[in-house]
């Protein structure tokens, strides 16, 4: 569904990111992991549409989306779910949701509220506060069930346990596994590589900007010197 | 007692032109983080229609509503013309940028129209007043406050009840993140202008009702006491500035009526005294919005 | 007060020289080849004096003033009411408070009267400005100035007794009363001098530094409130004999003399020229008068143009009277959407000169020698509490550095690294806990006293000043120490040889490739002599080898100046490589400490950074 060849990103003389090739299939869960300034963030903000590469290419359906806006790639199917959550605190959890269906019509988007409502018990019971009083947790709910409302085609993620208390990781884990169980395509990057990687179908392991390792969840998983790789020894 | 209700409804009365315009400055800021200095200019354009409707014969009735679609028009063309090309600049260039369309636009009209000023006639209705108890109200501060409340009830409707009012919300908190929804940032940047105009309009009716004329530099005043009202309540709060221009229009009654005669004219000038004191010792305004600095 | 006499001020006093030459030669050519009206020479020299003086203030600090008119108009009263006969003053204000009827002063000490007057004001506003938090680009700072300005000219349009108020105003009984342009010719000289000098000077470079990125300014010891208050007070000082000489051409002076207009027409003057340069303050005046000249000439009757007069329709229907006010606004406009930085940016006519011609050495100096740092002094930081909201982003963190060590702090993201860092520099308060250097007490204190007592930092996302050069930004350290440390004086030319850059000592800091610019920051942290070295993700963005090489960097930075390093990082690779000892964070928590090795090998460290599995 997605395939990026030989993206390069730059921050003026920075290149966060170089030369970064992936795909994901449909169906897919693709994990993204490795230390932290990798360039993972990057990778998925621009395939977002938030940053313009400066070199490399993006299809996605076969159609090249490269240096594409984030309204035009939403519109396309793909959503992202930012770093940090990036829910609108001052709107209710409600309305939160509400503007991440602005893109799909009233009566799909009544429907789709009335699923998330059942999906989500936690944001139901707090479906008219305002959500920046949401706890870390339930915010990272709130934060994927708004991108859940576009109904992408793709779902990326960037780092859904970061900041969490361990239970409240687990939920999210458990939520992103049975995102997988439906069949949704998913592309995560994750921190936690360790819990990711059991998840994953398959991985690619950023460091400085590059990608330097790739494999399936599982072979990752079982790789004793992944930690070196993390390390670059 | 009698003189403090009487100064409060004359307070409010014009604290409700002044909540529109600052309630207009605060929608822009909102999306698009620019003091629009050009803000009065729409009043200044609406008052040229005005004259010139009113010499041709049109009614009243047929102006009111015309000042608003003028004012709209050219908060829209004001946009497209200037402020699109200077979208994401720093503060400075903002500023500055908004000044100059501020003094184009009153110097076309000096040049291409006239320095005098241009009269015409109010409606009939206006210097009225009527006898509540021991208080002599005048028929306009009433309809003015009656028309605010209306005009900030539907404002406020339009902002939570509606999808373009969301983006409108989505987009002042956060723009990137509501891009990532899928909000596109020319229809809720030209949204806002074209709000922005609206409330503009309404206020420009009473202000050029009350005036009863048309200059070049109109703008001047309506722009100033929206923008320092927009700044006393909290740039970033709409409320905020709605209650800033409030307080801004009940400080003015109030002051004028308490300073003893002979400083009475200095009014104005307290006026800004107080709000360069209140910038001194409480820069974000009344109601703070946080703003976090990323180290 | 000036770290290089001939580049701060035998080629800024030539340059002023050259400028003054120009200026008057665009005069002379004006008036004799143009036939112009002396008069509008003598008022562009006035102007200059007056938006030098914006300039000032504008150029070095950042902060967009619209009350300097205001201040003008101060002292343009205060002249007058000194200066004017009491003949003609009992016409206007014979009412006048303090005796000001009777006062008559020559005009030059009026003119001292009125700078003194205004000067005394402006420190008070300064003081205003400083408590809102006035720094480049603030909206406060704007709107205080805004409202100065509308308080003189109510008060001036509303106290007759005073100031003749709105329709008579005062007025000499000569209009014109000046005889000579010397006094003018003076004064400009003067201006130009002065605003070449402040910014020049140490005071000025430090404000600059402050103008291109405040916190960082603060984070080297700056406090750039000083800085501001003196280049306040500067500005209005010349505005004032600007304001005062313009007072007295035109022999008369009423509020609406300076307010709006004045305003607009001095900041346009400023912004065209280019707001950061002098040079360019003066380009803007001479492009604006002669703009303002030529709009006004088309706009007259009569006038043709190649033979085409412009009376005849359809062109008289563009080219009208006032003509001006169009073209000045067009151009305020027109700049900030195609060149916001103004036609010159920053760029200095005594600087290019000195850059040809005045060169010091062009061998590269002995870097300096490594030292070896006592033992005094260590880093002791105990029991840090910090909470944001009802988050714990640091729990009962404690860490030791001595000064002959590299200590790294890791984790993964989150775990509140930086926020370690900000407690212990001043940029965030804690809840709880003591930060001590050699046994005083930094908890608690502003970001610019802690880096003066010696703790650097160094940033995440870069923080150079841009505009000014390699040495430059080097160099502001450097000075803060020189005043605030007990320190011998750095030697700035081998700190930049020993960290590699002596070769683009000249190049402005925004020009510089990625590796350079951190060894840059590097530098110019290490410039203030700090006992330690507080540095935020060195190596952020960098690929494996640069960040290999920047492990030499450190090295030799923190050898040369002798100083105890504190690193954060990600890059596993650069950390085990550079440092003694590691602290891990995870959760706002040390959970463990070693050697790199012991940190390594720790179970407990690769759970933190791989993730644990799912727990039930």
């Amino acid at each position: 569904m997605l395939e990026v060849s030989g993206l390069t990103t730059r921050y003026g003389e920075i290149s966060a990111l170089r030369n970064a090739s992936l795909i994901v299939g449909v169906g897919e869960v693709v994990g993204l992991i490795g230390p932290n300034g990798a360039g993972k963030t990057t990778l998925l903000n621009t395939l977002a549409g938030l940053l313009k590469p400066s070199e490399g290419v993006v299809t996605f359906d076969g159609e090249d989306v490269t240096g594409s806006s984030p309204e035009r790639l939403l519109r396309m199917g793909l959503a992202l779910v930012p770093e940090h959550r990036r829910i609108f605190g001052d709107l209710t959890v409600e309305e939160n949701l509400r503007i991440g269906g602005i893109t799909v019509s009233t009566r799909r988007r009544q429907s789709l509220l009335e699923e998330m409502a059942e999906q989500f018990p936690v944001l139901r019971q707090k479906w008219t506060t305002a959500a920046g009083y949401l706890s870390g947790g339930e915010a990272q709910q709130l934060a994927i069930a708004r991108a859940l409302m576009s109904e992408p085609r793709l779902l990326m993620m960037d780092e859904p346990s970061l900041g969490l208390a361990p239970v409240m990781v687990d939920v999210v884990f458990e939520l992103i596994s049975s995102l997988r169980d439906r069949g949704r395509t998913l592309l995560v990057v994750e921190q936690n590589a360790t819990r990711m990687l059991d998840l994953a179908d398959r991985a690619y392991v950023l460091r400085s900007g590059a990608v330097v390792a790739e494999g399936t969840g599982a072979d990752l998983r079982a790789d004793d010197q992944l930690f070196d790789t993390f390390l670059g020894n | 007692m009698a003189e403090l209700l009487q100064n409060l409804i004359d307070g409010l009365g014009r604290g409700s032109i002044y909540a529109l315009l600052a309630l207009g400055v605060a929608v822009i800021f909102g999306v698009m983080h620019l003091l629009n200095f050009a803000h009065g200019e729409l009043i200044t354009v609406s008052g040229y229609a005005t004259f010139w409707a009113l010499s041709a014969g049109w009614s009243w009735y047929l102006v009111v509503p015309l000042i608003v679609a003028v004012s709209v028009v050219t908060s829209l063309v004001i946009e497209r013309l200037a402020f699109s090309r200077v979208r994401g600049a720093d503060d400075f260039t903002l500023l500055l940028t908004s000044f100059g369309v501020h003094f184009v636009v009153s110097a076309i009209f000096l040049l291409y129209v006239s320095a005098s000023v241009k009269t015409f006639s109010r409606p009939g209705w206006v210097t009225n007043t009527y006898a509540v108890g021991f208080l002599r109200i005048e028929v306009f501060d009433t309809v003015v406050i009656g028309v605010t409340v209306l005009a900030l009830v539907a404002t406020s409707l339009l902002l939570q009840r509606t999808m373009f009012g969301l983006a409108l919300r989505a987009a002042a908190a956060d723009f990137d993140t509501a891009r990532l929804m899928g909000v596109r940032s020319d229809s809720v940047i030209r949204g806002a202008f074209a709000l922005s105009g609206v409330l503009a309009g309404i206020a420009g009716i009473f202000w050029l009702m009350r005036a009863g004329n048309t200059v070049p530099t109109a703008g001047v005043n309506p722009m100033l006491k929206g923008v320092l009202a927009a700044l006393i309540g909290g740039l970033g709060s709409l409320r905020g500035a709605v209650l800033g221009g409030f307080v801004l229009g009940l400080a003015e009654v109030l002051l004028r009526s308490r300073l003893p005669d002979s400083l009475a004219s200095l009014t104005e000038g307290v006026v800004f005294l107080l709000i360069a004191l209140l910038f001194i010792f409480r820069p974000q305004g009344l109601i703070s919005v946080a703003h976090a600095e990323r180290v | 007060m000036f770290s290089d006499l001939r580049r701060d001020v035998v080629f800024p006093v030539l340059g002023a020289i050259v400028l003054f030459g120009l200026f008057l030669g665009a005069g002379a050519f004006y008036q004799g080849l143009l036939g112009g009206h002396e008069r509008l020479v003598t008022f562009a020299l006035i102007d200059a004096i007056i938006v030098l003086g914006i300039q000032i203030y504008v150029g070095n600090t950042g902060i967009l003033s619209f009350g300097h008119i205001g201040f003008g108009a101060i002292a343009g009263y205060a002249f007058a009411l000194s200066a004017i006969s009491p003949v003609e003053k009992i016409k206007r204000v014979a009412d006048a408070p303090f005796g000001l009827v009777d006062v008559h002063l020559d005009p030059w000490t009026s003119i001292a009267i009125a700078v003194v007057v205004v000067v005394t004001v402006a420190a008070v506003v300064g003081i205003g400005l400083a408590r809102s938090g006035a720094e480049s680009g603030a909206v406060s700072a704007t709107v205080i100035t805004l409202a100065l300005l509308f308080v003189t000219h109510e008060l001036a349009r509303n106290w007759p007794d005073m100031t003749g108020g709105d329709r008579a105003g005062l007025s000499f009984r000569i209009g014109g009363a000046l005889d000579s342009r010397v006094p003018i010719y003076i004064a400009f000289f003067g201006a130009i001098v002065v605003a070449r000098l402040f910014a020049q000077s140490r005071m000025g470079r430090l404000a600059v530094a402050a103008r291109e990125d405040n916190l960082a300014a603060r984070a080297m010891g700056v406090n750039p409130l000083v800085q501001q208050m003196v280049g306040l007070l500067l500005s209005v000082g010349v505005v004032g004999v600007g304001a005062s000489l313009r007072v007295y051409q035109k022999g008369s002076i009423l509020p609406g003399d300076f307010f709006f207009n004045l305003t607009l027409v001095t900041l346009v003057m400023l912004i065209v020229g280019g707001r950061r340069s002098v040079t360019g303050a003066l380009l803007g005046v001479g492009v604006i008068t002669a703009g303002r000249e030529l709009a006004r000439r088309l706009g007259q009757d009569g006038f043709e143009i190649f033979g085409i007069g412009l009376d005849d329709a359809p062109l008289d229907w563009i080219f009208r009277p006032n003509l001006k006010m169009v073209f000045l606004g067009s151009a305020m406009l027109g700049f900030m959407i195609w060149r916001p930085a103004g036609l010159l940016d920053d760029w200095e006519l005594d600087r290019w000169l000195h850059g040809k011609f005045g060169r010091r050495r062009t061998k590269p100096p002995v870097p300096l020698p490594m030292v070896a740092p006592g033992n005094s002094d260590a880093l002791v930081v105990r029991g840090i509490d910090v909470a944001f909201g009802g988050f714990q982003a640091l729990r009962d963190v404690s860490i030791d550095a001595g000064r002959q060590e590299v200590v790294g702090i890791i984790g993964p993201n989150g775990a509140g690294k930086t926020t370690l860092l900000n407690v212990i520099t001043g940029l965030v308060p804690v809840d709880a806990g003591t930060v001590e250097l050699g046994g005083v007490d930094l908890t608690g204190k502003q970001s610019f006293q802690i880096a003066r007592h010696g703790l650097v930092r160094t940033f995440q996302n870069l923080r150079l000043f841009g505009a000014l050069t390699v040495w430059e930004n080097v160099e502001v350290s450097a000075l803060v120490a020189q005043t605030t440390r007990d320190q011998p004086p750095l030697d700035v030319d081998a700190l930049v040889a020993a960290a590699g850059l002596w070769e683009v000592r000249d190049r402005r800091a925004r020009e510089l490739d990625y590796g350079t610019s951190r060894r840059l920051e590097l530098a110019r942290a290490a410039a203030m002599s700090p006992t330690f070295l507080l540095l935020d993700e060195p190596t952020s963005g960098m690929s494996d080898t640069e960040s290999m090489s920047m492990i030499e960097q450190v090295r030799s930075m923190a050898g040369v100046i002798g100083a105890g390093v504190v690193v954060i990082d990600h890059d596993l690779n650069f950390i085990t490589g550079i440092c003694d000892r590691i602290y891990c964070l995870d959760c706002g928590q040390v959970i463990a400490e070693g050697s790199p090795a012991e940190i390594q090998a720790n179970p407990v460290v690769q759970a933190a950074y791989m993730g644990s599995s799912a727990q039930q």
